[in-house]
């Protein structure tokens, strides 16, 4: 079963509130997010946090992707082609935790947010696709 | 020869590995997690299994951008335990059974299953947390397990349906090894959450109950549900789920249900876990 994949693309812009992953995006990020994966090494985050902007001027990234990840903006930076596996490295030198980092994504406290968690979660009703509504 | 016996599926999320590590197994947050596990701990002491096909993902752990595999099988002796940025899980090494897990990779590119071989490579949370869950904090891992790693991570992964069969080719593979040994094959990751954008912490535990229940009731049912399924119904990371297929379809058609666990929330994910026995 062979499937179109302007269709299949197509689709993930109809999901709320969600950037999938796709090639493009990957294609865009790709440097933002090997920026990222560099601080999976210890003497990397020290001189991350010793100097941000001198750190960034090694990486072919856009002005913009820098500026990003300078603000912590993580929505931004989702647009940009990092992907949430990779800013993880981020926030986890920053010392927040998933939660901590994607409560910041929901727009909401991290209180708010984690209450939202320990009731059930963000409920799918009405989440599922912009067009039909549900 | 060797035999599938069982499969499991649990989610892998990071937390549950941190809650084990920092001995907090008691604390009321984790507590009723921890217990759905109980069973499957006495269960697999009594199964003894010899070797575990272990599916999962990496998160940019092992890969980054530069090299993205589809399925990857890992063939070297040994694997550490991937440091994710603050140091490595106070876990043992993962040993493989390496003659098991070639025997496997040669026998699925025959199959036409165009695998990637990996030899060096550090195991990250995807399959770390999953045999914490089941055996706890030993000396050693009782078992050899075969570790292999599915993109979930870059559109499109593979899907539900590739999956199934990639299982049905394991199955063949396991069957045709000359040893006299007692496989399993776990799926892990999931269920329903979303890490990512306006959208996260969705929770969907009606659909994963649904799935939960049709891996054993309708399983042609979930072999053919479309990504764009998974991502509206279950989040962006609910996704991971088509790696319990591959678990899925390496059992066949005569399997049991032996246990099951469903709790929402374990940091911003719904935690599910099932055992499947298969009948003799
Ligand atoms: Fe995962």
């Amino acid at each position: 079963m062979t499937q179109d994949i302007h269709e299949y693309l197509a689709e993930f812009d109809d999901i709320p509130g969600t950037r999938v992953y796709t090639t493009k995006r990957a294609r865009a990020g790709y440097w933002l997010n090997q920026f990222a994966m560099s601080l999976m090494k210890a003497e990397n985050r020290e001189k991350w946090l010793a100097d941000e902007k001198a750190y960034l001027e090694d990486w072919p990234m856009t002005d913009e992707q820098k500026q990003a990840v300078l603000d912590r903006d993580y929505n931004r930076l989702l647009d940009l082609g990092g992907n949430i596996y990779f800013l993880a490295k981020i926030f986890s030198t920053d010392g927040l935790s998933f939660v901590q980092a994607v409560s910041t994504m929901s727009g909401m406290s991290e209180e708010d947010y984690k209450a939202m968690m320990m009731a059930g979660g963000r409920s799918p009703e009405g989440m599922r696709s912009i067009k039909e509504g549900r | 020869m060797a035999r599938i016996t069982a499969g499991v599926a649990t989610s892998h999320v990071p937390l549950l590995g941190v809650g084990i590590d920092q001995g907090k197994m008691d604390d009321p947050y984790f507590k009723p997690i921890y217990e759905g596990y109980e069973w499957s701990k006495k269960w697999i002491a009594e199964e003894k299994p010899d070797v575990i096909i272990l599916v999962y993902n990496d998160h940019a752990s092992a890969f980054d951008m530069n090299l993205i595999p589809t399925f990857a099988i890992g063939c070297a002796d040994e694997f550490q335990p991937a440091d994710e940025g603050w140091g490595p899980r106070p876990v043992p090494p993962v040993n493989n059974h390496a003659d098991m897990a070639w025997h496997i990779a040669q026998s699925l590119i025959l199959d036409e299953f165009d695998m990637t071989i990996i030899n060096k490579m550090d195991v990250d949370h995807g399959l770390t947390v999953p045999l914490s869950l089941l055996f706890g904090q030993p000396d050693a891992w009782p078992v050899k397990v075969i570790p292999l790693a599915v993109n979930v991570v870059t559109y499109p992964p593979p899907s539900g349906n590739r999956c199934w069969m990639l299982g049905e080719a394991i199955a063949r593979a396991v069957e045709s090894f000359d040893e006299d040994l007692n496989v399993q094959i776990w799926g892990t990751g999931g269920m329903s959450h979303q890490l990512q954008g306006p959208r996260a912490g969705l929770i969907n535990a009606e659909w994963d109950q649904k799935f939960l229940d049709d891996l054993t009731a309708d399983p042609e049912r979930l072999r053919h549900i479309p990504h764009i399924e998974y991502l509206r119904e279950t989040g962006s990371e609910g996704i991971e789920m088509v790696m319990w297929l591959i678990m899925r379809g390496a059992l066949g058609p005569m399997i049991k249900e032996r246990h099951r666990h469903f709790h929402v929330p374990a940091s911003n994910t719904a935690v599910g876990h099932i055992v499947l026995e298969k009948e003799t």
